[in-house]
């Protein structure tokens, strides 16, 4: 079954994720990609916490992603994909071609971030990264949950002049 | 610090969330920092809180705690800001289980239920106001508690079985309150009215049906709760 979403959110696993997303999709495992995450053993221990134990959670790196993506795309159960920027989505993305849609779910304030949504602050490098996977061809929107419409880049993407 | 945390939503913010509020409830403890309030230290460590943050309210206690700890042992704050963003998701997902899903509506439906059994409107309310802030009182102390002794270890605290299973129990307790209440409240709404009574309770078995064919989307206490509230407008516009 193909992947339900590829979801940009830097908080992760929370209750937009476990809750709004996993129980209408019938979610049954996430694949979180972070590097450093992924050697991280007491803080895969705290993610873990944050969804129900019936929910199946992977922490790989890119490299791990990138070789495994084929196998959780063809598992007939639901999986989403979880990033917590925008830079290592676009990592991924470069080596897996069957990723086709982005979804922006949460990128909050920072230093250099400005707001284009209520639940989306970029940085510029973050827009242009974004902007480069839209001219590959990758649908890239933001939605934070199923109900809400899927704002597609163009409509929010761009920097105010 | 404890009592810094019943204000820590107070200047919530869609860019920062509670973020100036979890550095207002740590800040006493970033004064114990080397060159003491105003110093380098506790100047980097209050902007360091102060940036985004989100999780649930009650549970943000546990945070405050952990994250004081933390600051004192004087740990790295790239592994400060790591641990602060890891916090996030178990303490707002954990909270929202078992507050928002389980605790509020239970407590909830026991104001409902010492209405329907005769209290007045003042004897429901603080059945629930007394039984909901006893309940997010102690989560509170229990979270600062926690994560003050537990530091980085806090997730051993989160997977406690009673956190783990408390949903589900308070759910179940949550159902038969529900199961209980509907009739009692069904019958003083309809001011003893019992042939329009027993053709609510009677049309309450489709509306059964059909909720166990959601496939657990929407609780049953939700829905009994959604059919109380309904009939008590109708009663109130009758």
């Amino acid at each position: 079954m193909p992947i339900a979403s590829h979801r940009i959110d830097d908080r992760l696993v929370h209750g937009q994720v476990v809750v709004g997303w996993g129980q209408p999709l019938d979610v049954a495992f996430l694949a979180v990609v972070d590097d450093a995450l992924a050697g991280s053993p007491w803080e895969q221990e705290l993610y873990r916490l944050a969804a129900p134990p019936e929910l199946e959670m992977r922490f790989v790196t890119v490299d791990d992603a990138a070789a495994q993506y084929g196998a959780w795309a063809a598992d007939a159960r639901v999986g989403i994909v979880l990033t917590a920027d925008v830079e290592t989505m676009a990592r991924l993305a470069s080596r897996v071609a069957a990723i086709r849609r982005v979804t922006v779910g949460g990128l909050h304030a920072g230093p250099g971030r400005a707001e284009r949504l209520r639940y989306v602050f970029l940085d510029a490098a973050d827009a242009a990264r974004l902007e480069a996977l839209a001219a590959r061809g990758v649908d890239v929107v933001a939605q934070d949950l199923p109900a809400a419409r899927p704002m597609p880049l163009a409509e929010w993407g761009r920097v105010p002049a | 610090m404890w009592r810094r945390t019943f204000v820590v939503q107070g200047a919530w913010s869609y860019d920062v969330m509670i973020g100036p509020g979890l550095a207002y409830a740590i800040e006493p403890a970033l004064r114990l920092l080397p060159g003491g309030p105003g110093g380098d230290a506790y100047r980097a460590a209050l902007a360091r809180q102060s940036q985004y943050f989100n999780c649930h309210p009650y549970f943000s206690a546990m945070a405050v705690g952990a994250l004081a700890r933390l600051a004192l042992d004087q740990a790295p704050s790239a592994m400060i800001t790591r641990f602060r963003g890891a916090l996030c998701g178990p303490l707002g997902s954990v909270g929202d289980r078992l507050v928002w899903a389980a605790w509020l509506p239970a407590c909830a439906l026991l104001g409902l239920l010492f209405w329907g059994l005769g209290a007045g409107a003042t004897g429901a309310v603080l059945a629930f106001v007394l039984s909901y802030n006893m309940g997010h009182v102690a989560l509170r102390a229990w979270g600062l508690s926690e994560g003050w002794r537990r530091g980085q270890q806090v997730a051993s605290a989160l997977a406690a079985p009673w956190l783990r299973d408390g949903p589900a129990v308070i759910g179940r307790v949550a159902a038969v309150l529900a199961g209980l209440a509907l009739p009692l409240v069904t019958g003083r709404l309809l001011s003893g009215d019992w042939v329009l009574a027993g053709a609510v309770l009677v049309a309450a078995v489709p509306a059964g049906y059909v909720i166990s064919r959601l496939g657990g989307r929407v609780p049953g206490w939700a829905a009994a709760a959604g059919v109380l509230s309904l009939l008590s407008l109708v009663a109130l516009l009758a």
